[in-house]
């Protein structure tokens, strides 16, 4: 508390409504706890006096809701992509030490990815902007000064009111992300009221090729919701759904769920295949994995969709429509989709059959399409043969659901920002407003954005840290981050996230909200009257602050939600009565949102697809572009997304999913396709289109098609911050600037690049070397068949001579079901959050100095058959300390700093460590994890630290604790609550936000718990059964369909 | 005659001629009390050679301390590298001392006389040289001494089932032990140089001869008592090396979990010991001129207990790779394989030619009566042995039962080398102050042996 400095908005100061509120809603026990604290960021409210006081040292009469030791939760929605999750904000004194998933929330139910998990160090980014900032060349931090609020609003104001005096409110061009609810209605009304300045909601992936055949196909240009928990097939086209693919936490709950085979859902085993050139983690998840020749995707759905109406097995109600739609894909039949995509024209067909079975009835299947790694110029026709595909399954409505609004409705497409980028490079735009958007990095090098932005006059970055296009702004206004703001996110229609702040600003920045408010109200000031006769144009900004608008909004909801609920159901006489608005409000903010079920919007076939050519579908590689040696697969990075979360370094140094390297970016080649360049692992080739070139580090990585080259966006940015700057490349340097001609989208994949290996090195390091486990059965698996038949075979039993440790109480467990495990490294990053360990840098990597408590191995099993169309049987070992009873580090250690506690684990006393390591050498697992250096935590990163975890110091070994933290708040829970602790009373970081629920934690000594129940699971293993360690920790095996 | 006279303790034999024949009782005192005459400039030179490496060495380690041990090349799973590497291959060197003075005096092997002195002094400074490892290789070398189990205010106690309690143990015992058999074989010496010493050193030798007077009372008790030293370290040659090999072999480690690494690592001790004595004899017997003390003989029986031992080694790298195969166990096989033809190789074949192939050589008389060939041949056998506890150690972490865990090579950096360097100038400088200040052949011992017919 005694850091904080800087003058609040008041709107981040909530009105705190009665907290008896808090305690009349029937909620669950967990639930009141987290949401104990719903009345508002505590943090906050202590702050809100004018002038705030520096205090030195902690309150000492501290606001209610703050108790020294104990968490306050909030809810609010995740700002990492726009899915928009909910989340539980853990704080502790004002601090926020812990991101998780918000259960009650319909999306992610609890779960969370890795990029939600490190939002905290977006908020305690060191290389946050701090104070508004003026370009000076030459002058303060990368050329940049700083400047008063008062003077940079003004300043920007005053360029307005110049406009508007001159009725020129059309050189004013803002582009925000693709902004929902009332921020969205705040800047649209904004720039109505400063003449009619341009809009863009301007995202990277912005899926216009769905929205464009959606379109043409359904007469929506929207994004539909994509069911995966009620698949029993799901074909996927390129579509990264378990990684960036729209909302892919719950993808990931839904697809293991479908997938799970437990006895509650026999039957209902989902298969899974995946055409895509690389083995991408969505890939790797599949049942099949089917390699083909880039861009041929729409010519395999066409086929399957031709197969099915010619077969007769079209589900659909109107049967005159399959006619037009047999018309439209009449070229591709599976023998010219094969003859394009290298897949047997049998397999397609057996697909197709399988996809729309009128036996097994429609709306049982599931198409996924309009990736952005697949998108080329024929990104729309291909989306459309999905939908296609879709639609004569009988999957619209079912598996695939239209709702009545989504946010990506009003979102630009890509052709909107090149239109905006000619015309100010024309000199159209004298005023540009650039709202946590970064387009020179995520727009092709040669649509030269940066030069564009050159052209205007004044421009102006609206960010929370720096980016390279921040750097290159005249002024940069520094800006809360989503953790530190109120606001709302509308998904889709019954979808409404609520954001609050969970603590005070930790700079000098604002709301952008406040911002657009105070720049407009001055502005129109400046500019005197508005012109009467311009009507709309002319309408005056809201009162109050952002923080008034967004509560007008939520008012309006209410009334609309009261409005429906008036409307009596038929045996239902009373209707609930009116609930008072602020009642309603702290409901919300309590929950973290409002949501309700929407009916599918019911879908009728548009007869008319003229704007789709099929003829334009999977055009052939060498006719594409330029015919040069390969083809270049650019893929949205999971750690990354676009590139908007490079500065942080958990995300950075936790390995990727596939390639496990750190700290870096790469052209992914085929050893065979390097060997034939001559370039080998680590070294750099410059990689050359018609459009760009750059450098990149070859990694080899067998399981990817020899004629292609992939890379991963999201790196090689100059002005990121300390983290990400210089680091890797950017794929999206080298994409053709033209959007694909139906869609209006950027063209990420039909560009084919030459490869010139340099006598240079830079190496990319990775954290696992070898993928074959050479037959050691670390990660088990059992075929379907053997599974059906119960014919698993069992560990053998090992003898001992040690007696077993007694756990009289509780012996902690842990069952790990790596068939639900997709390998997002979710846990990963939570465990980073959760357990304060540090991040070592690049360099380290190299000695593979990683400190992670948790890892998860990958293992590829050799394929049987011909290597290049069967699937990689791929497999997800997450490896964190067994907790083993007879645990090979408790005997060797000298000084017993490492033993084992009475309810099973395996505990650490740092302080009583010397440093021999002769428990890592003697661990089978290799879990653990020795401080080489003093941990650092660069401030304000050190705010972050859970206090109920220690910070270990150099020469201390560590590992997995099974979050003992989070046991030791269970148990004085249930001892406070007078009551034996439960099965769920504790939740591992890494098991709480598991979107696949793979984790589950609890007693073994209790027969009844989960863990108890999946650790005898016909599929229990455990990993490195021969060591005889008795782990507490259980594998159940993947299941190979 | 001054106060060490020879005693009549082997009467009855004719024992071997330890040294050339034809010296006489006052030649040899004149020859070896001659070596600790001032030295000349190529000693100082080599002293401050040694004491520039050891400062070096020094400055890396306070580096290391300050910044921690990530300055050395260590990478996960690699947490045991160089620094363990030379601790055990210093207690290696140590071993051949105490076989030489006690073991094969013990079996009167006589010609052991005129290299005991020597070797036992090299067991001393290198055990001292061993015992710095451990706590340079520990995170925290500043809470080192919580190893050690001593009644204390935190109520701590350590873990006597880890073998590294065990280790620290044997070492402390073998250094004690081994001290003090060095100073009892000193004590008649130091009373002879007492005797023909001025200056500031008489003190100090009349202090350290503890009123030694050649007595036959007190011949009497030194020949029991260093009888019985003799006797209590003899066990210690096995038991240390023995309790060092568990500090390898009590882990569940493939490549260290074997029963044979007990023998093994004692016969690689004393073969390594043997080198090294034979490495440091010869330019010593230049250097102090008692070519007429230590002979050709002298080596080429030190030479042949290195084919023993050398025979020995290869046949414990024979048990360990059939037993590597014949267990069918896939880790101890991988582990095997990848030594031999993984990242590692060349150090493994390196370690093969020096231990096996190289002392095959010393079969032939006329390379191990050559002192140009025995000097090459020991120094490769030290190399090799420090291969193979760097293999030993090395490539068993770096490739045990989790492949995802395995890891790229081990680097060490110049830390590490500085710190290696370190150890070998410690050693040095030690050993170069011993053989100046004290007799490096043992007199009482030389006379007692050197051949009467003169």
């Amino acid at each position: 508390m005694s850091l904080l400095t800087g003058t609040p908005s008041r709107s981040d100061c909530p009105t705190r409504p009665d907290p008896d509120h808090g305690l009349t809603e029937t909620v669950g026990r967990r639930t009141f706890l987290k949401v104990l604290g719903s009345a508002g960021p505590a943090a906050a409210a202590a702050a809100c006096s004018p002038v705030p006081p520096e205090r030195i040292i902690s309150s000492v009469i501290a606001p209610d809701d703050v108790v020294p030791g104990i968490a306050t939760w909030y809810a609010s929605v995740c700002g990492e992509c726009p899915t928009g999750c909910g989340v539980l904000v853990k704080t502790r004194e004002g601090r926020a030490t812990k991101v998780e998933g918000n259960p009650q929330h319909p999306m992610n139910r609890g779960g969370l990815c890795l990029r939600g998990q490190s939002s905290l160090q977006g908020l305690y980014d060191p290389d946050r902007y701090r104070e508004p900032l003026r370009r000076r060349d030459g002058e303060g931090r990368d050329g940049f000064a700083p400047l008063s609020w008062a003077d940079a609003e003004a300043e920007v104001a005053g360029r307005i009111a110049g406009l508007l005096a001159a009725g020129r409110g059309d050189r004013i061009a803002v582009v925000t992300p693709a902004l929902t609810g009332a921020l969205d209605a705040l800047i649209e009304r904004w720039c109505g009221a400063m003449g009619g300045a341009r809009r863009l909601r301007y995202e990277t992936y912005a899926w216009e090729a769905m929205r464009s055949a959606n379109l043409a196909v359904f007469g929506r240009a929207t994004v539909p919701y994509h069911d995966f928990s009620r698949a029993e097939l799901v074909v996927s086209f390129g579509a990264d759904f378990l990684e960036t693919w729209l909302t892919t936490v719950a993808h990931m709950r839904d697809y293991a769920d479908a997938r799970r085979p437990d006895a509650a859902t026999t039957g209902a085993r989902a298969r899974s295949v995946h055409f895509e050139p690389r083995l991408s983690l969505t890939a790797s998840n599949a049942d099949e994995w089917v390699v083909i020749e880039p861009g041929s995707e729409g010519a395999i759905a066409a086929a399957m969709v031709q197969v099915i109406v010619a077969e007769g097995r079209a589900q659909v109600e109107a049967e005159s429509e399959l006619e037009g739609i047999a018309a439209l894909v009449a070229d591709w039949t599976p023998q010219s989709a094969a003859a394009r995509s290298g897949v047997p024209a049998e397999r397609i067909v057996e697909l197709a059959r399988a996809f729309s079975d009128p036996t097994a009835g429609p709306g049982r299947t599931l198409a996924a399409g309009g990736a952005v790694g697949a998108a080329g110029a024929d990104a729309a026709e291909a989306a459309a043969a999905v939908a296609l595909l879709n639609y004569v399954a009988g999957n619209i409505g079912a598996t695939v659901r239209l709702a009545p609004q989504t946010m990506w409705d009003g979102a630009a497409t890509y052709a909107d920002m090149s239109v905006l980028t000619e015309a100010m490079r024309a000199g159209e735009i004298d005023l540009l407003l650039l709202h946590q958007v970064n387009p020179v990095h995520t727009m092709p090098a040669a649509t030269d954005f940066a030069a564009a932005m050159d052209e205007v006059p004044l421009v102006v970055a609206m960010a929370s840290g720096p980016n390279d296009t921040t750097a290159r702004a005249d002024i940069v206004l520094p800006l809360h981050t989503p953790l530190e703001s109120w606001g709302d996110h509308v998904l889709a229609t019954g979808l409404e996230g609520l954001m609050q702040p969970v603590m005070r600003p930790l700079y000098d920045t604002r709301h952008p909200g406040d911002v657009f408010l105070a720049v407009g109200r001055i502005a129109l000031a400046d500019a005197g009257p508005p012109d009467s006769e311009d009507g709309d144009a002319a309408a005056p900004l809201p009162d109050g602050e952002f923080y008034d608008a967004l509560r007008e909004r939520w008012r309006a909801l209410q009334a609309a939600r009261d409005g429906a609920a008036a409307d009596p159901e038929p045996g239902e006489t009373d209707p609930p009565a009116p609930q008072d608005f602020e009642d309603f409000w702290a409901d919300a903010v309590r929950r973290g949102g409002l949501w309700w079920p929407v009916a599918p919007d019911p879908v009728i076939r548009r007869e008319t697809t003229a704007a789709l050519d099929f003829g334009n579908l999977a055009p052939d590689a060498a006719v594409a572009d330029g015919g040069r040696a390969l083809m270049l697969v650019v893929y949205p990075s999971l750690h990354f997304y676009d590139g908007r979360t490079a500065n942080r370094p958990w995300l950075q140094e936790i390995p990727d999913p596939v390639l496990k390297a750190t700290w870096g970016s790469w052209i992914e080649l085929h050893p065979d396709t390097a060997a034939a360049l001559g370039a080998g692992e680590n070294q750099l080739v410059t990689v050359e289109s018609d459009h760009g070139r750059v450098e990149a580090t070859v990694l080899l990585n067998p399981h990817i098609h020899a004629g292609v080259a992939a890379m991963p966006i999201g790196q090689g940015q100059d002005h990121a911050g300390r983290y990400a700057s210089g680091r890797g490349a950017n794929p999206i340097a080298l994409l053709d600037p033209l959007p694909a001609a139906t869609s209006g989208g950027l063209r990420f994949a039909g560009t084919s690049v030459d490869l010139t290996p340099r006598e240079l090195h830079r190496p990319v390091y990775r954290l696992q070397r070898t993928f074959d486990q050479e037959g050691r059965g670390l990660a088990q698996a059992v075929t379907q068949q053997a599974l059906d038949a119960g014919d698993v075979p069992q560990e053998a039993e090992h003898l001992t001579l040690n007696p077993p440790h007694d756990h009289p109480e509780h012996r902690w467990g842990m069952a790990i079901d790596i068939d639900a495990c997709t390998g997002c490294n979710a846990c990963i990053a939570a465990c980073y959050a959760e357990n304060n360990v540090p991040t070592l840098g690049a360099d380290q990597m190299r000695l593979s100095r990683t400190m992670s408590w948790l890892r998860i191995d990958r293992f590829v099993e050799p394929p049987e058959g011909s290597a290049t169309t069967t699937g990689a049987d791929t497999r997800f070992l997450p490896m964190l300390c067994q907790h083993c009873d007879h645990a090979p580090c408790e005997t060797v250690c000298p000084t017993y700093a490492t033993y084992h506690t009475a309810d099973g684990l395996n505990a650490q006393v740092y302080n009583r460590r010397v440093g021999t390591r002769y428990c890592s050498n003697n661990c089978p697992y290799t879990v653990r994890r020795f401080n080489w250096f003093e941990p650092e935590f660069p401030a304000p990163a050190h705010l972050q630290l859970n206090p109920d975890v220690t910070v270990r110091s150099v020469g201390v070994m560590e590992k997995c604790t099974f979050c003992v933290q989070r046991i030791a708040e269970g148990r004085e829970r249930a001892r406070d609550e007078g009551r034996p602790m439960q099965d769920g009373d504790v939740t591992p970081a890494c098991a709480q936000t598991c979107p696949a629920q793979a984790i589950v934690f609890g007693d073994l000594n209790d027969r009844d718990s989960r863990v108890s129940q999946l650790s005898g699971d016909i599929r229990h293993f455990h990993a490195v059964a021969r060591a005889n360690t008795r782990p507490a920790v259980t594998y159940l095996r993947k299941v190979l369909r | 005659m001054n106060g060490t006279g020879a005693v009549a303790g082997t009467a009855g034999r004719i024992p071997r001629a330890a040294a050339a024949p034809g010296v006489r009782y006052a030649r040899i005192d004149a020859d070896i009390l001659g070596t600790m005459r001032s030295p000349g400039l190529a000693y100082f030179a080599a002293l401050a050679l040694a004491a520039l490496g050891l400062a070096l060495g020094a400055y890396a380690f306070s580096i290391q301390w300050r910044v921690g041990l990530g300055v050395a090349g260590y990478q996960h799973p690699i947490y045991w590298g160089v620094y363990i590497t030379n601790f055990v291959f210093w207690v290696g060197i140590a071993h051949s001392g105490t076989l030489i003075s006690a073991v094969l005096f013990l079996f009167r092997a006589e010609w052991r006389t005129a290299v005991a002195r020597a070797s036992e002094a090299m067991t001393v400074f290198a055990v001292m040289t061993a015992g710095l490892f451990p706590i340079i290789h520990i995170g925290r070398p500043w809470f080192f001494y919580w190893l050690i189990p001593f009644p204390n205010e935190r109520q701590l106690w350590v873990n006597f089932r880890s073998p590294l309690i065990w280790d620290l143990f044997a070492i402390t015992t073998y250094l004690t032990v081994s001290m003090m058999f060095l100073y009892l074989g000193l004590i008649p010496d130091i009373a002879a140089a007492r005797d023909r010493t001025t200056g500031w050193r008489k003190p100090v030798y009349r202090v350290l001869a503890l009123g030694w007077d050649g007595s036959s009372r007190q011949w009497h008790h030194y020949a029991a008592l260093y009888a019985f030293f003799a006797a209590l370290a003899t066990p210690l040659v096995v038991s240390v090396h023995s309790v060092v090999s568990w500090d390898f072999a009590m882990s569940i480690v493939p490549g260290w979990h074997s029963t044979i690494l007990a023998p093994y690592f004692v016969a690689g001790a004393i073969f390594s010991g043997l080198a090294m004595v034979i490495t440091l004899l010869i330019p010593l017997r230049t250097l102090l001129r008692l070519e007429a003390y230590i002979t050709i003989h002298h080596f080429e029986q030190l030479a042949k207990l290195i084919i023993v031992t050398s025979l020995m080694v290869s046949y414990a790298y024979a048990v360990e790779f059939f037993i590597a195969w014949y267990s069918g166990n896939p880790y101890e096989q991988g582990v095997f394989y990848d030594r031999m033809f993984g990242q590692y190789w060349a150090f493994s074949w390196g370690m093969l030619t020096c231990n096996v192939v190289v002392p095959l050589f010393l079969f032939w008389r006329r390379i191990r009566t050559s002192l140009p060939a025995l000097f090459i041949i020991s120094i490769l056998v030290n190399v090799g042995m420090w291969l193979e506890r760097f293999v030993i150690i090395v490539t068993s972490l770096s490739h045990d039962f989790d492949p995802a865990n395995w890891s790229g090579i081990y680097a060490p950096t110049w830390v590490e080398g500085a710190i290696t360097l370190g150890s070998f100038s410690l050693f040095a400088f030690l050993f170069l102050v011993f053989v100046k200040n004290f007799p490096a052949v043992s007199l009482n011992e030389m006379k007692e042996t050197a051949d009467l017919d003169h």
